[in-house]
């Protein structure tokens, strides 16, 4: 059974894009809009992996990140961060959080900043994935 | 003041009287010739001495002369004989303070020695109020020695540029700061020039009309202006002065500059800076937007790749649409970068504000309405038709709308009941006041700041970042104000103050 990703991004157009090439390879294309959306889906539909935007209205990715890193049954799925923000910018918005009273989480398995090649995107999906 | 020297050739007479003066409860020293006399005076140092005219030897008149010259403070009392004038007015002329006649009687004893005692009493008091006066005088010279010093130190060390000069306006004061700013040295200057050599007339003239009777001219307010130094160089200075007057009298004038050169050099750089700065927020910003825009691109084209390879029409058609809708967001940014780089001038017509308000709010209804954000209009009824650029209204408006709604969409409270509110309101003056209020997410006073300075967005692939920088350049045109009160987690309100003219006046 080809394994599930979840893609959540509130731009349709990145989403389109992650869906395609999840198709392309073989995988079950997810979707949802904002993060509020991806906590339901992913609580409903336990996927293999989450491409994760961090810039959402509504929820926002940051937000879903650290609730699923701090959730036991959840902090096992992989994430990948695909964003429009640089990596310093988001680590330090975790760090900032984590200085507030929240509770340190761990780093993304990757990070990857937009603009990305199809291909990339694929064999990191296959590179996490293992 | 009780000792008293009684100098006679005749013992009886000394005893008698010394008797009687003992009595009075003075203590006497009896001399019995003028010699023994002056050894005692100088002995003893008596302040009241009474001496017989007539003796053998050294008399009355010599006695007197010779205490005098020791001690002119001492009072003596000369005895005389009856009917002796010549010798009276001798012993006036040496300074005898009084004199009694022989035969000596008590009273007129006691009442001789009581205006002497009198005498000396003022001397003293005299002579301590003379001390007193020379101390307090020395201690005023030396305060106003010091302060002379303090003053002269003050106009030396001054960073100020110091020139005075007195009632002919010729330059009696010009310190080392003024040096530095004219370059003129101290002997070029002092009691050489006069301002209308030293100063451009710009700032002599006033000085001029001062000293040629315009009373009206007291001070000359702190101003910009330029000197030509010596080396020909034009300084930029700010300059004050004041005409010196006591009791309506010209003493002389006073101007003080200073030397603008660094703090222009310094605010040259400043801009500098900030130019630079601003350069790089820009590079970056755009560089950010066309990232996400370039994303969108890279996503349509494999989109319509795979469409091909897979001859999958459905994916084709997504893949182009999304190339397109990038060429659009492309165009969009170029459009707001050029309206922002461009001068536009405002193009007034007659047009009705409440109408355009409305139709923004039309405009960003269905989004609203996609999301649970109420849009509220307030609209003020009293505005009818003016005189305004409604371009500017409209694009101002629409962008304020669709961040407030952007706003509610980005607040992470889902139990807010979000709502935008459009309110119009006259104000005096000739000013229609714009609110737009939201209760969304709010900004942290550092966003606050930011605001309409740099090529900034909170809102990711949604905005190009240059939205209310074109706002404030568009409202800046139309001589307008925008101000942002906001607070993280209760909302923000833009307040848009934009003048108009009536339409009637036309």
């Amino acid at each position: 059974m080809s394994k599930k990703v979840l893609v959540v991004d509130d731009d349709p157009d990145v989403r389109l894009f992650s869906v395609t090439v999840l198709e392309e390879n073989g995988y079950l294309p997810l979707e949802a809009a904002n993060g509020e959306e991806g906590l339901k889906m992913v609580k409903a539909e336990k996927p293999d992996l989450i491409i994760l935007d961090v810039l959402m209205p509504r929820q926002s990715g940051i937000r879903l990140y650290r609730e699923m890193k701090t959730d036991k049954a959840l902090k096992d799925i992989p994430i990948i961060i695909l964003s429009g923000i640089a990596k310093k910018t988001f680590l330090r918005s975790q760090k900032a959080m984590t200085e507030f009273g929240g509770k340190p989480v761990p780093e993304p398995e990757v990070y990857l900043e937009k603009p990305v090649e199809p291909e990339e995107l694929a064999e990191t999906i296959k590179k996490v994935m293992g | 003041m009780n000792k008293i020297l009684l100098i006679d050739d005749e013992p009886d007479i000394v005893r008698v009287l010394g008797i009687s003066l003992k009595a009075d409860g003075y203590e006497v020293i009896p001399a019995l010739s003028g010699a023994e006399g002056l050894e005692a005076f100088a002995r003893e140092k008596p302040q009241i001495v009474i001496t017989d005219i007539k003796m053998p030897g050294m008399d009355g008149i010599e006695v007197l002369g010779k205490i005098k010259d020791l001690d002119p403070d001492t009072e003596v009392i000369i005895i005389t004989g009856h009917g002796d004038i010549d010798n009276t007015i001798e012993a006036l002329k040496y300074g005898a303070s009084d004199f009694i006649n022989k035969p000596v009687r008590d009273e007129a004893l006691s009442i001789a020695l009581k205006r002497a005692r009198e005498k000396l009493e003022i001397k003293q008091k005299l002579k301590e109020y003379t001390t007193d006066l020379e101390k307090k005088i020395e201690a005023a010279t030396a305060e106003l020695r010091r302060q002379t010093s303090f003053q002269t130190k003050l106009i030396r060390s001054s960073n100020d540029g110091i020139v005075a000069t007195d009632q002919d306006l010729k330059v009696v004061i010009y310190n080392p700061g003024a040096q530095r700013i004219f370059g003129y040295s101290q002997s070029e200057v002092l009691y050489k020039m006069t301002v209308a050599q030293l100063f451009p007339a710009e700032i002599a003239n006033p000085f001029r009309a001062a000293r040629a009777g315009d009373s009206s001219i007291k001070d000359i307010a702190w101003q910009q202006t330029e000197i030509l130094a010596k080396n020909g160089e034009s300084i930029p200075v700010k300059f004050s002065g004041s005409i010196l007057r006591e009791n309506d009298i010209d003493m002389g004038t006073v101007a003080f500059f200073q030397d603008l050169r660094e703090i222009k050099r310094l605010e040259k750089e400043l801009l500098q800076a900030e130019r630079l700065a601003a350069v790089g927020q820009t590079v970056a910003g755009l560089a950010h937007g066309i990232k996400n825009i370039l994303h969108g691109l890279k996503g349509g084209s494999y989109l319509v790749d795979v469409g091909i390879k897979n001859n999958d029409t459905a994916k084709l058609t997504k893949g182009w649409a999304m190339v397109k809708r990038n060429i659009d967001r492309t165009s969009n940014l170029v459009m707001d970068l050029l309206s922002y780089s461009k001068e536009r001038e405002p193009e007034y017509e007659t047009c009705r504000p409440n109408e355009i308000a409305a139709d923004v709010c039309e405009l960003v209804q269905a989004k609203a309405q996609e999301n649970d954000v109420t849009i509220i209009r307030e609209f003020d009824d009293s505005i009818g038709e003016v005189i305004m650029d409604p371009r500017t209204i409209h694009e101002v408006l629409l962008n304020l709308m669709s961040n407030a709604v952007d706003a509610c969409l980005f607040d992470e409270d889902t139990t807010k009941q979000w709502r935008v509110k459009l309110k119009t309101a006259r104000e005096q003056d000739n000013i229609i006041r714009f609110e737009v209020e939201d209760n969304g997410a709010g900004m942290s006073e550092e966003i606050q700041h930011q605001l309409f300075t740099s090529f900034f967005s909170t809102k990711g692939h949604r905005g190009t970042g240059l939205g209310l920088m074109v706002s404030r350049k568009m409202i800046e045109e139309h001589q307008g104000t925008i101000e942002v009160q906001s607070q993280p987690g209760k909302g923000t309100v833009f307040t848009v103050r934009l003048p108009f003219q009536s339409a009637d006046s036309q």
